[in-house]
């Protein structure tokens, strides 16, 4: 020790161990010109998620509505309350619900973070499906962008199953009877529904290993799958191009093409010389571009914020709903689903194949084809393009359908889900 | 540099088979462990309500009464010396049916049973399933609902 503090190499390294480590971390100084920021968000981990430069029409609040952006951050939200809330919570049909009264009479903030995360929830489900419709409404599921879409579709879906696992946990009346009516839902698919409902519920009736599935399924594995094709999807805008704008704007190609010169064999190539992409631009191109630093963090500063002031107030508004404890005996009459069910529950009203398994499946089926199906090249880029009037009718009249079956089954239906009127 | 044609085809064959075999190998052993996986989480053993359970003496359930075991999710029918069991278990979506003046009624989606469990109204696709009852050496009255019987049949007791 005493050779080393002599040596005055160490002195000089302790004197410049603040910017050694600053440069160690962050390669760059604190940016102040549009390169400098450049270079930095190039080398940052959390920043090179971002292109260096965005088109004009991404940051346009009117276009993009900053629905994706709201849905990521109210995931964020639902990550950090569920790891506190899973401090407290027990998966026990012994237990879950006393839990649930803990966080409400003694847990420090535990009611407050409950509402957060249900809010949350709900507001992910709604904010979703919303972002959905924005992009069909601009048609931004077109080349280059099918397949994004379909990776979309699989997250609704992802979103739709945790909200539905997450239903279960409290174990009250409303959550019992919602799962075992929508677990016999699955029920129903042809063949392998029977084996589909076992393999989810550990046992022929929801119980105790129902819980303990839902719970693994709402914790581990659902979130560990979401996040990985979430990345997918993030990855893919960029790499398809960005998001989309209008079709004289469209240069981007859809295939990546290895472009091998001539010269090739002379010459050693850097992989960017190779692929021909949105990175190759260079020089000083009048492209509508802005530089992403400041410009989109500050769009996606403000949306976060605004997405967390939403839920912070409403949580303090409003608690999230509790029912009495479990009674297997008594199911609540009628046995709603969650919102978001609804209009599916009031489908299977009528028939619980179709309703259930028949029209979501085709429903679901078609929207993973939309892109497949729709060719055409035109109407990119802008809401209600006149050219896609056909698709855009067939997708709004979906939509409308399905808020129609929504607001019926959770306003009009009554005890034994007969038809009654809300006023 | 090989100079022989026909001998270079030799080795690269046998090498495309040997990367086709063990592409064939890896992807079949991907496949059997997601398909063991499968079989892991689907339980051998099941931790709530036996399938088989004994209900009592005979003379619990007076001739002509239709009691309703809600926990066990069956209604026990005693008609002479005549005994069933009908399934409360709505055929809809799973919700337990109440005993109602005609019959049994769903208190979930409004499916209706007669006396029997046939549907007679609402979404139910099934009538209600009528289980196995035998009687136990000990006398007891046994019920197994892992064996549905045809609609009509009774003990007798």
């Amino acid at each position: 020790m005493s050779t080393e503090t002599k040596d005055p190499g160490v002195v000089r390294a302790l004197r410049d161990l603040p910017s050694n480590l600053w440069s160690s971390i962050f390669r760059n100084p604190l940016p102040s010109t549009d390169l400098e920021r450049s270079s930095t968000s190039f080398t940052n981990f959390f920043l090179h998620i971002h292109p260096v430069k965005v088109h004009k029409n991404t940051l346009r609040p009117i276009y993009t509505l900053g629905l994706g952006l709201i849905s990521m951050f109210l995931f964020l939200i639902l990550i950090v309350t569920g790891i506190l809330l899973m401090f407290y919570y027990v998966p026990s049909t012994q237990q879950a619900y006393d839990r649930m009264l803990d966080l409400r009479g003694t847990v420090a903030f535990g009611i407050f973070l409950r509402n957060m995360h249900r809010w949350s929830a709900h507001g992910m489900v709604a904010m979703v499906f919303l972002h959905m419709c924005r992009v069909f409404f601009t048609g931004s599921y077109k080349k280059p962008r099918e397949f994004n879409w379909v990776i979309g579709v699989v997250l609704l879906l992802l979103t739709l199953f945790m909200s539905f696992t997450g239903y279960l946990l409290p174990w009250d009346q409303l959550a019992f009877w919602a799962i075992t009516v929508g677990t016999a839902i699955a029920g129903y698919a042809p063949v392998i529904g029977h084996e589909m409902q076992f393999l989810l519920l550990g046992d022929s009736t929801v119980g105790q290993e129902a819980l303990l599935r839902f719970y693994v399924l709402h914790v581990a594995v659902l979130p560990a799958i979401l996040v990985l094709v979430l990345a997918i999807h993030f990855w893919r805008i960029r790499k398809d191009g960005g998001l989309s704008r209008p079709e004289k704007a469209l240069a981007v190609p859809a295939v990546v093409r290895v472009r091998v010169e001539a010269s090739a064999t002379k010459k050693t190539y850097g992989l960017q010389g190779f692929v021909r992409g949105p990175f190759t631009k260079v020089g000083n191109v009048p492209d509508d571009s802005v530089y992403a630093w400041p410009n989109l963090l500050l769009a996606e500063l403000f949306v976060l914020v605004l997405t967390v002031s939403v839920i912070l107030c409403v949580s303090l508004a409003f608690n999230a709903p509790l029912e009495e404890p479990v009674n297997v005996m008594h199911p609540p009459n009628p046995a709603k689903a969650p919102w978001y069910f609804l209009g599916l529950q009031e489908m299977v009203s009528y028939s619980a194949f179709w309703g259930g398994i028949g029209v979501p499946g085709i429903m679901v089926g078609l929207l993973l084809l939309v892109p497949y199906l729709d060719r055409t090249a035109h109407g990119v880029g802008r809401w209600f393009a006149r050219e896609r009037l056909l698709a855009n009718t067939i997708f709004l009249t979906m939509v409308i359908l399905n808020v129609i079956f929504i607001i019926i089954g959770t306003f009009f239906r009554g005890p034994n889900w007969t038809f009654v009127s809300p006023f | 540099m090989p100079v022989n044609t026909p001998k270079v085809e030799e080795p690269v064959g046998r090498r495309r088979i040997l990367i086709w075999l063990s592409s064939v190998g890896l992807f079949g052993s991907a496949v059997l462990s997601a398909v063991s996986n499968l079989v892991f989480i689907k339980p051998r053993a099941t931790y709530g309500q036996p399938q088989r359970f004994a209900i009592g003496k005979p003379d619990d359930f007076p001739t002509g009464t239709r009691i309703s075991l809600d926990v066990k999710r069956i209604c026990v029918v005693r008609d002479g010396n005549k005994l069933a069991a009908i399934s409360t278990t709505c055929t809809h979506l799973g919700c337990i049916v109440g005993i109602s003046d005609t019959g049994f009624a769903c208190p979930c989606h409004g499916s209706r049973f007669d006396q029997d469990g046939n549907v007679t109204g609402g979404p139910a696709p099934k009538p209600l399933p009528w289980y196995k009852v035998s009687l136990a050496p000990n006398g007891e009255v046994e019920i197994d609902k892992g064996v549905q019987v045809a609609p009509g049949t009774y003990l007798n007791v």
